[in-house]
């Protein structure tokens, strides 16, 4: 298993963080896509994010990535450093998006094991067309030009270790006496020894072992130590080999200059200053931090990851907002499966003892067992909770994607269309995240395309805002969770959808429309083969993709809703479980066979007799409780089962509901109430309607667990 | 460095049990499948009926806390049923990724069959070509034994009626 996690952990933490930092750039860039320019700490943040990415790029020697992302910096480094004032936003965004596509796609190829093969070229010289372009503007209007930003050989890039808040920072200064010999052996002897407590140590000449020139450099100007640690003075002066040495100067300095290097005279700072400092210095490590630290150093680095030290307000700000970010760690999912599943193990190990046929020797005391017991039952269930709690995801990442695609798509189709979000903080299990992505997207390209109005004019003659809106919104309610998406546009026309079908061939023509409901009508765009669009569009218009929708829901035991009015526009609202995996199950018994239903959806149990019985001419069964009628279910004639009891006296009816329909379900006995973990049904067995899934019993036994909302 | 080891040992281990092939009985026949399709022999268990499926998957058995479908031989291949006994076994075979239970009457053991020794089976009929779950005779010296590809074995009768049903499943819903 461990080798397994390491033999690419390089090329895992590259992806993974600059992943995270590529989507946040995106995010960013979407939020401020319609504002007149990027701000100043949006431009710094663009600007780290694209030194980080060229950085490690050229450390995992991906070229192109590199060479992109260091074209990119370049323009923001003209932004920062000359604040032009005329910058075409919407291209500069443009770019952005183009850049963030292209590095996407090659991290998606390193992600399939491929070699990231994809030519930057045309691109960079896209983006050098886009920097001459908004520097001539500047330059025209006689304002100076900064200087260039200089490529640094990727090889020696140096990240700085993240500090904690009892580091200290150190200038260290060691002048040996003229007549010393080897003073690069005794400085690099130096160097050896606060190896042992520094957190970081850089020293100037940096090529002491290499370079026999550097006794002489030592010699004249003394040799330059920045050494970050825990230690206090003392304990570092008694570190350094004494012999030769004429004079020691060792300077406590701030975090902030030692991030600038050798060149900054040293201030000694107020302990207040130090602790704000080496707080924004820590987050500035750990946003820049994403590489295998070096001890190698190009001092010139330090020029460009130093904040400007004139702004200490915006770097606080930036600190508060940021600093939560150092509370996480990331694990790898598959470690969360096992966990997960060894959680499932022990949720079933447990009622394996607990209901042990051993304990039920009649006269048995189990009073202290029973105490026992229940602590056990206490942790375990808190268990269970904190790891759901680290499975669930907030929706926000999923629901930014949208964002883009709504973007690029209202661009390409020329539609003004306005994103809302509501509800993305709503939190879902990150396996039904994975599922509901793409899905998703095709839906909200959907509404795009075929929802909203081609052209404003139709839209003002109806009465809306020129300005078609979708809206994404999602929530929680009885263990599920609804996700909808909604476009104020054209709607669905029943009477095209059912022409439509029956062209296709969906339907037989004998049918005619009004022996469907309009919901029915509406499932037609669900079918495989099914498009009412009567041009094919690059977004959407083939006629494969809703149903693959459906598929993909199902799959996780969710559903498809659509509703729609004509002229007003449609709802398509997913319905999706929580999550897969412990559910809080009713276990009862028919004929042989045990049944578990959930807890959430069964509203009450109940005994009934024969007189209560209503039985339809064509054998449809409805029983009356307290004056309402409810339909009834026998599971064992709806699964044709053997051995069930007939008689509604010696038999209990469940009550449960499923989306606001209730259905009375007539079982043999109830068994109990207990916590299940869902297993699926072996593939292999295809889809039985009724049945979501099985689960294994304390007594080892399996049952089935049934699926209210496919026994309607 | 795991992987190729692993890689090694399968070859390895492929490489010992060519040729041999679990053989039990069914009715009046023997039949054999290659051995390394196969997981486990385990007793008899209790069965989970699963309602609403093919008559020959008599349903789920919990097998150390991984639920396995199981397949009565006798029923797939159209025989008499039976009644379970203490001689009755389940199989497990893993076919490329898909794990069930055969259900047999009684195991035979593990013969050698040389490749030279296996023969098509001279079928008349070509039509029911697309159910050959039997793609050998194998020459022992007490008989012949059916030999058995398990893709075909668990494959199911006609696809198309999975999909006919899924569309139902379409149609319910709405």
């Amino acid at each position: 298993m461990a080798e397994e996690f390491s033999t690419d952990g390089m090329l895992d933490m590259y992806l993974f963080e600059n992943g995270q930092l590529l989507e946040q750039m995106e995010a960013t860039t979407l939020d401020k896509k319609d504002a007149d320019a990027f701000d100043d700490s949006d431009i710094n943040e663009f600007f780290r994010v694209m030194h980080t990415i060229k950085g490690s790029s050229g450390i995992m020697m991906f070229d192109d990535i590199s060479r992109l992302a260091h074209k990119l910096e370049d323009i923001f480094y003209y932004l920062r450093e000359s604040h032009p004032d005329n910058v075409p936003h919407m291209e500069l965004v443009d770019c952005i998006f183009k850049v963030t596509d292209f590095i996407s796609a090659e991290f998606d190829k390193l992600r399939e094991g491929d070699d990231p093969d994809g030519d930057a070229s045309d691109l960079i010289a896209e983006l050098d067309k886009f920097l001459k372009k908004i520097k001539n503007e500047v330059s025209a209007s006689g304002e100076e030009l900064p200087p260039e930003n200089k490529y640094v050989a990727p090889s020696h890039f140096y990240i700085g270790p993240v500090s904690t808040p009892d580091s200290r920072f150190y200038k260290i200064c060691i002048y040996y006496r003229n007549d010393t010999q080897m003073s690069n052996l005794k400085a690099y002897s130096a160097t050896y020894a606060l190896k042992e407590i520094a957190e970081d140590l850089l020293y100037s000449p940096e090529d002491i072992m290499t370079n026999p020139d550097s006794s002489d450099i030592i010699l004249e100007h003394g040799f330059k130590m920045l050494l970050q640690t825990q230690s206090d003075k003392e304990a570092v002066e008694k570190l350094i080999d004494g012999s030769g040495v004429e004079k020691i100067e060792i300077n406590e300095c701030t975090s902030e200059e030692y991030l600038m290097g050798f060149d900054v005279p040293v201030t000694i700072a107020n302990g207040k200053e130090i602790d704000l400092d080496s707080d924004v210095a820590s987050i500035v490590a750990k946003a820049e931090g994403k590489a295998e630290p070096k001890k190698e150093l190009e001092p010139g680095d330090f020029v460009i990851k130093s904040k400007t030290p004139g702004k200490p307000k915006q770097l606080a700000k930036n600190s508060k907002e940021k600093g939560s970010s150092q509370q996480f760690i990331s694990v790898n999912v598959a470690k969360m499966d096992a966990l997960m599943d060894l959680i499932g193990e022990i949720v079933i190990a447990e009622s394996v003892v607990l209901q042990n046929p051993d304990l039920k020797v009649p006269g048995l005391s189990l009073n202290n067992f029973n105490k026992a017991a229940a602590q056990l039952t206490k942790f375990t269930s808190e268990l269970q909770d904190v790891i759901m709690s680290m499975r669930m995801m907030p929706l926000a990442n999923t629901f930014q994607k949208m964002n883009r695609i709504v973007f690029d798509a209202s661009r390409k189709l020329g539609k003004d269309i306005e994103l809302k979000l509501i509800g993305e903080n709503t939190e879902v299990d990150k396996s039904i995240i994975e599922h509901i992505s793409d899905p998703l997207m095709h839906l909200v390209r959907n509404s795009v395309d075929h929802g909203i109005e081609d052209n404003k004019a139709d839209r003002v003659a109806l009465g809306k805002a020129e300005k078609g809106t979708i809206t994404i919104e999602a929530k929680n309610e009885g263990g599920k969770v609804f996700i909808s998406v909604s476009d104020d546009g054209k709607g669905l026309n029943t009477t095209k959808l059912f022409k439509k079908a029956r062209d296709n061939g969906l339907i037989g023509y004998e049918k005619k429309e009004s022996d469907f409901t309009k919901k029915e009508i509406y499932q037609f765009i669900t079918y495989p083969g099914f498009s009412t669009k009567e041009q094919v569009t690059e977004l959407s218009g083939r006629g494969v993709g809703m149903d693959v929708v459906v598929k993909n829901i199902q799959s996780i035991g969710g559903q498809l809703d659509i509703d729609s009015e004509e002229g007003k526009g449609s709802t398509m609202t997913l319905k999706i479980p929580l999550t897969l995996a412990i559910i809080e199950g009713i276990v009862m018994s028919v004929g042989n066979s045990t049944f578990v239903i959930e807890t959430n959806a069964v509203k009450e149990f109940i005994n009934v007799r024969e007189n209560s019985m209503v039985t339809e001419p064509d054998g449809e069964e409805y029983v009356m409780v307290r004056g309402q009628a409810y339909p009834v279910i026998r599971l064992c004639e709806r699964f044709h089962l053997e051995g069930g009891q007939t008689a509604v006296e010696n038999g209990i009816m469940v009550i449960v509901e499923h989306e606001g329909r209730e259905v009375c379900l007539f079982v043999d006995k109830l068994i109990g109430e207990q916590e299940i973990v869902v297993k699926p049904i072996p593939p292999y067995i295809k889809k039985v309607e009724g049945l979501s899934g099985c689960t294994q019993l304390g007594d080892g036994s399996i049952a089935l667990i049934v699926d209210v909302g496919g026994l309607f | 460095m795991a992987e190729v080891i692993e890689q090694l040992t399968d070859e390895l281990e492929e490489d010992t049990q060519k040729g041999k092939f679990m053989t039990f009985r069914s009715g009046n026949e023997f039949f054999g499948i290659e051995l390394k399709y196969i997981v486990e022999i385990i007793g008899i268990q209790p069965i989970t009926a699963v309602p609403e499926v093919e008559e020959y998957i008599k349903g789920l058995i919990n097998l150390r806390g991984k639920i396995i479908p199981v397949i009565d031989v006798r029923v797939r291949f159209k025989q008499e049923p039976h009644e379970y006994n203490d001689r009755t076994c389940i199989i497990i075979i893993n076919v490329s990724g898909t794990v069930v239970g055969l259900i047999v009457e009684k195991i035979a053991g593990v013969v050698n069959i040389k490749d030279d020794d296996i023969e098509p089976p001279p079928s008349l009929s070509s039509e029911n070509g697309k159910n050959k779950y039997v793609y050998g005779l194998g020459k022992v010296e007490d008989g012949v034994k059916l030999l058995l590809d398990p893709h075909k074995l668990i494959k199911y009768e006609d696809l198309t009626v999975v999909i006919d049903s899924d569309e139902e499943t379409v149609q319910e819903d709405v």
